[in-house]
């Protein structure tokens, strides 16, 4: 194992603990932070790649703050998207919003 | 031995912080202390992100994670107000699924890993800073950076129009 290796093993415990509860959860919003779990891994792995090998100069850099910037605007939908069912359902558990079913 | 310039012993110490603070997101009945887990857990990505020299990195993690995010994230917890579940109403019926498949894709990576075959560390990539990255963030990346502020701007106003109450149509 290198060094660039243990960072990485890092990065997929954190990414698979996230899709564990993506997967899992039945709360809506605890699934939006786990998904955001997901995301942060791959920021780790991004970075870390960037650092130990040599690539396009700042290119780790510069596309994990786009990844941040989009989770962020992620976030706010998902949230949003959220409180809107929430008015209507009363509930957050990701079982019962079945609207969509025919 | 993990490497960057700081002692082995701090990735050991940062890694077990996440990995602990990430369990805890996944594994709290109540969705308030998963937040407050999740806020610790980006804090210790933050510390990761300046122990691999990326400064950046760590303070737009502590200003849009650990600040902006979180907030968001726990604004949305008191809105909804969650009853108390019972424990059958905790997880999922697909865990007995999702369990397994989570532990076989970490047990696969790591054992490729671990192996060490397929990446090798070349020479040690030279950190740009913060002027060598605003100038490529203004030319080589600018694209991207409009098309980001383009989705910024729509996600502001279909969050504004999905959370706004419906108004009465006379």
């Amino acid at each position: 194992m290198n060094a660039l290796s243990w960072w990485l093993l890092l990065a997929v415990m954190l990414f698979c603990i996230g899709a564990f509860g993506v997967l899992a959860r039945r709360n809506v919003i605890v699934v939006v932070m786990c998904l955001e779990l997901m995301l942060n891994a791959v920021n780790i792995a991004l970075v870390a790649t960037a650092q130990f090998r040599v690539g396009a100069p700042g290119a780790g850099t510069l596309f994990s703050l786009f990844i941040i910037t989009l989770a962020a605007a992620e976030v706010t939908v998902g949230l949003a998207i959220v409180i809107a069912n929430y008015r209507n359902k009363r509930t957050v558990q990701a079982d019962q919003y079945d609207q969509l079913k025919g | 031995m993990p490497g960057g310039d700081f002692h082995p012993w701090i990735f050991f110490i940062l890694a077990f912080w996440i990995l602990v603070c990430g369990l805890g997101v996944v594994a709290f009945k109540k969705v308030m202390y998963s937040a407050v887990s999740m806020v610790f857990c980006f804090l210790g990505v933050a510390f990761a992100y300046a122990a691999l020299s990326a400064p950046l990195v760590a303070v737009v993690q502590v200003l849009v994670y650990v600040g902006a995010i979180s907030i968001v994230v726990i604004f949305a917890i008191m809105l909804t107000e969650v009853q108390e579940g019972a424990r059958d109403q905790f997880f999922n019926k697909q865990t007995v699924f999702a369990a397994p498949l989570a532990i076989a894709v970490a047990a696969v990576v790591s054992v490729v890993l671990v192996s060490g075959q397929v990446l090798h560390v070349g020479d040690k990539a030279l950190t740009p800073g913060l002027h060598q990255l605003s100038a490529l963030l203004f030319n080589r990346y600018v694209f991207p950076f409009e098309l980001i502020s383009l989705v910024l701007v729509a996600a502001m106003i279909g969050a504004i129009v999905l959370a706004r109450k419906e108004e009465e149509r006379s």
